[in-house]
């Protein structure tokens, strides 16, 4: 039930759109990949799901109701929106028992999300004294105070070392397979790919796509297989035999376009080629991404029907 | 949500930061160590008053309560600060009523014990000279300090609550209490006397001759705390944050 419904969203900054009618659901239950680049209002959407902003038009919910309207909305929601926001003379510590006692919400839990976030030896130390890696930690665990049913997360892995970019990943897994709501934007792709089931993309504030990431990208990207053999001449015969689209590379695999490993390994087999190495190369979401924003331009500089005037 | 935990918080903030203790006991150090001056110099100016003259270290320390005022709201603003307040507690009124709460009863406090004792120190280096005070001119001379510590602390809040920062209000606001004020008010009549720090110090006086009395005084400068605080909260209420 607790879903972030976003309903027909339109926030302008002035001539300036930031979020052009922008209708989409966030479900629970799985890690939904918020994408788009710098500008593409993003962050937008999110201080307008929190209540931040005012919208132009349109309404934001969670779980059906505005946010403005939850009681201790921390125990619902908890958001990561900038790293920067705690004030750098509070301790770590302090900085989260003031976020919790508005809520009511004990400081016992405050040391339990410190221990979870892995700052708990860092809890009395004064923020300004943090990493960048040590602030996001502690954002993430602001957001989890409440022990919410939706996490909304604006760059997590921002300043991140890599085993703090594994953690993340791992708890945002985690906090799917537990049924809760998350949405995590990014424009970090291979980061993206290695946790979201999701995605939402949005370019200049409207919605591109909003789909499960595997048709994304299978819709996107055909994949690929990368073969080696010491035959080159029967493996050339045998794939343009079957009408494959191979290509030679100097260092002396080939690539085999539009394929799966499934079949060009039968084929290759049945026919009796030696084969050294045979390797799926699945689309990437980077790759995906590229495609569909290269569409975006090219629509946007041809524009095929009269587009309405921005207001 | 009830308003109880959300002053706990505000509380909490203003407890958890060392510069904002700091600006409280300033405003007790340096009203304190001027009063006691003042008391130690000379009696034979004309227009000498006792009362006034044990009070009179409110001048400089009440800028360390305007500093408090504008820092426990300017902090809100740092970084998006706000915005994680916001998200914690999205009634913005009642936040705001909080955080203004939470300012009030501290520099009131403080307020009160700082007249008190610059009061009791300044007469120790009065000594006869201040003798004709009666018990009743010396209680309104601190209960009303008091207040008027309160409402310069709520009146700068108000302000940096609308100005969204703390430096934009304080270079405002000092050179108005410090220079200003003390220019146009030795110079002109009875506008300038309704300028909200002039007002406001006339319960520091044992005689006044104006048209404000010492309650009706700090009733002007109540009205313009509270101009201050309606427009901090229209801020605070219809822009984004």
């Amino acid at each position: 039930m607790t879903s972030i419904d976003v309903q027909d969203l339109t926030k302008e900054y002035g001539p300036r759109r930031a979020v052009d009618h922008l209708t989409f659901r966030v479900l629970p239950g799985r890690v939904t990949g918020f994408l788009g680049p710098n500008g593409a209002g993003k962050s937008t959407t999110m201080r307008l799901v929190l209540g931040l902003d005012r919208p132009t038009s349109g309404t934001a919910t969670v779980g059906g109701r505005a946010y403005a309207t939850l009681r201790e909305p921390l125990h619902h929601v908890g958001a990561l929106l900038d790293a920067q926001a705690a004030h750098g003379s509070r301790t770590g510590r302090d900085h989260l028992r003031t976020l919790a006692a508005g809520n009511r919400i004990p400081d016992r839990r405050v040391d339990e999300v410190l221990e979870e976030t892995g700052l708990a030896p860092a809890a009395r130390r004064r923020v300004k004294t943090y990493s960048l890696g040590m602030r996001q930690r502690l954002g993430i665990a602001a957001a989890l105070l409440g022990d919410p049913e939706v996490v909304m997360l604006d760059e997590p892995s921002n300043g991140l070392d890599p085993e703090g970019i594994i953690w993340i990943r791992e708890l945002l897994r985690r906090l799917a397979g537990e049924g809760r709501t998350v949405l995590v934007s990014s424009h970090l792709m291979n980061e993206t790919a290695s946790f979201a089931d999701h995605l939402v993309v949005l370019g200049r504030g409207r919605l591109l796509a909003d789909t499960p990431m595997r048709e994304f990208i299978d819709a996107r990207v055909r994949p690929r297989v990368r073969i080696r053999t010491t035959d080159p001449t029967a493996l050339r015969d045998v794939l343009a035999r079957h009408g494959h689209d191979a290509q030679q590379h100097e260092e002396g695999h080939w690539t085999v376009h539009h394929a799966r490993v499934d079949d060009i390994g039968r084929l290759v087999s049945a026919e009796g080629v030696p084969v050294l190495e045979l390797t799926a190369q699945e689309g990437t979401l980077e790759q995906a991404y590229l495609d569909l924003t290269a569409e975006e331009a090219e629509f946007a500089a041809h524009p095929s029907t009269p587009q309405p005037q921005e207001a | 949500m009830s308003f109880a935990p959300v002053l706990h918080a505000e509380w909490l903030k203003i407890r958890t930061l060392r510069s904002l203790c700091g600006t409280l006991l300033a405003l007790f150090a340096v009203t304190v160590a001027f009063s006691a001056l003042a008391g130690t110099s000379g009696t034979s100016d004309p227009e000498f008053d006792p009362l006034f003259t044990a009070l009179s270290g409110v001048a400089p320390g009440q800028i360390a309560a305007i500093a408090f005022g504008t820092t426990a709201v300017s902090c809100e603003f740092h970084g998006g600060g706000l915005r994680l307040t916001l998200s914690a507690v999205p009634q913005r009124g009642r936040w705001f009523a909080a955080k203004v709460t939470a300012v009030a009863v501290p520099a009131l406090l403080m307020g009160l014990v700082t007249a008190f004792a610059a009061l009791v120190v300044a007469r120790a280096g009065l000594g006869d000279a201040a003798s004709g005070l009666t018990v009743g001119e010396q209680v309104r001379g601190v209960v009303g300090c008091g207040l008027y510590l309160m409402l310069m602390a709520l009146f700068s809040a108000g302000l940096a609550a609308l100005l969204r920062s703390g430096v934009a209000t304080l270079s405002i606001l000092i050179p108005f209490v410090l220079v200003v004020s003390f220019v146009i008010g030795d110079a002109a009549g009875t506008a300038a006397d309704l300028l909200p720090d002039r007002a406001g110090q006339v319960v520091l006086y044992q005689t006044y001759d104006g048209t404000l009395g010492p309650w009706s005084g700090l009733a002007v400068t109540a009205l313009w705390t509270a101009a201050a605080l309606l427009a901090g909260a229209w801020s605070v209420r219809r822009r984004d944050a």
